[in-house]
């Protein structure tokens, strides 16, 4: 355990599924809606969340060599990331409590928990890369 | 689209993270000489809000109260998101062709563009919800606020 007990993480919360308020009771919609809100206020005035936001649910996506073009997500999907929140929090755990209290997941959301790497792990491997070849350059 | 909800930003989500497999180490230096570059440049008139790379170990939270908590997304896929952008476009074509730009494209990335709404499309689908819920949201919070003092 850190005596350091300031540090904090960075985390990002996706929401995943943009459907789940499909057959909802107007009640139950009503509680999501104003439960949500809440939560992300709270999460705010807590310092927690830094931000977040809702993404349209159609947008495009890119593959390939040739870099085509293709409309995506499926609109109505179980996976489709519907928005994300950016946390700054002690660890992983309190990430995951968060994560928890997600108002849409009792009607089949699901919250996807990354945390924010600090430097590109890919980017890293070169520079060791990089750094092997100087090192044997000098040696 | 309901563009009085757009926000002119755009989220750039980079999936497939392990598109270095498989590169030699000089193959991976120019390829992230490259992806250096283009950050740059797109950085440039301060297009770019935020930019970060996504760590590999990532929970999957479902079901009531999140009791299932599970490891995921499975790294090596190439849906998992490696990382992402927020940027600045005048619309949703222009963010289309920065995308397209991307060189990591060239190795098997795939780039998903998304459109940040100041307002999720669920509560655009319930507006009448959506004003009776403010005014819960704050009372919600005056309570917690009351009650921590």
């Amino acid at each position: 355990m850190s005596t350091t007990s300031t540090a904090k993480s960075d985390y990002l919360l996706l929401f995943r599924g943009n459907v789940w308020d499909r057959g909802l009771s107007p009640a139950q919609l009503q509680k999501v809606v104003s439960d949500w809100m809440a939560w992300f206020e709270r999460l705010k005035a807590e310092g927690k969340c830094v931000g977040g936001n809702p993404l349209e649910d159609e947008g495009k996506v890119i593959s390939g060599k040739q870099r085509t073009v293709a409309d995506g997500p499926f609109a109505e999907s179980k996976e489709a990331i519907g928005g994300y929140f950016y946390l700054t929090v002690a660890d992983e755990k309190e990430a995951i409590e968060i994560a928890k209290q997600c108002p849409g997941l009792e009607y089949g959301s699901v919250v996807e928990v990354r945390p924010v790497a600090d430097e590109c792990s890919i980017k890293q491997r070169a520079q060791e890369y990089s750094n092997h070849e100087l090192a044997g350059a000098t040696a | 689209m309901n563009t009085e909800t757009t926000t002119g930003e755009y989220m750039l989500l980079f999936r497939g993270p392990h598109w270095d497999r498989g590169l030699t180490p000089d193959q991976l230096q120019q390829a992230m000489d490259k992806v250096m570059a283009w950050f740059e440049g797109r950085n440039e008139g301060g297009k770019i809000k935020s930019a970060k790379p996504l760590g590999t170990q990532g929970r999957i939270i479902s079901g009531t109260n999140g009791r299932f908590v599970l490891d995921g997304p499975f790294a090596e896929s190439k849906e998992a998101v490696g990382g992402y952008l927020v940027l600045h476009a005048a619309n949703l074509n222009d963010a289309v062709e920065i995308a397209r730009s991307m060189p990591t494209l060239s190795y098997g990335v795939s780039v998903e563009v998304r459109p940040i709404l100041a307002e999720c499309p669920i509560f655009q689908r319930h507006p009448d919800l959506v004003q009776r819920a403010r005014e819960r949201a704050v009372q919600a919070e005056q309570r917690w606020v009351a009650a921590a003092a």
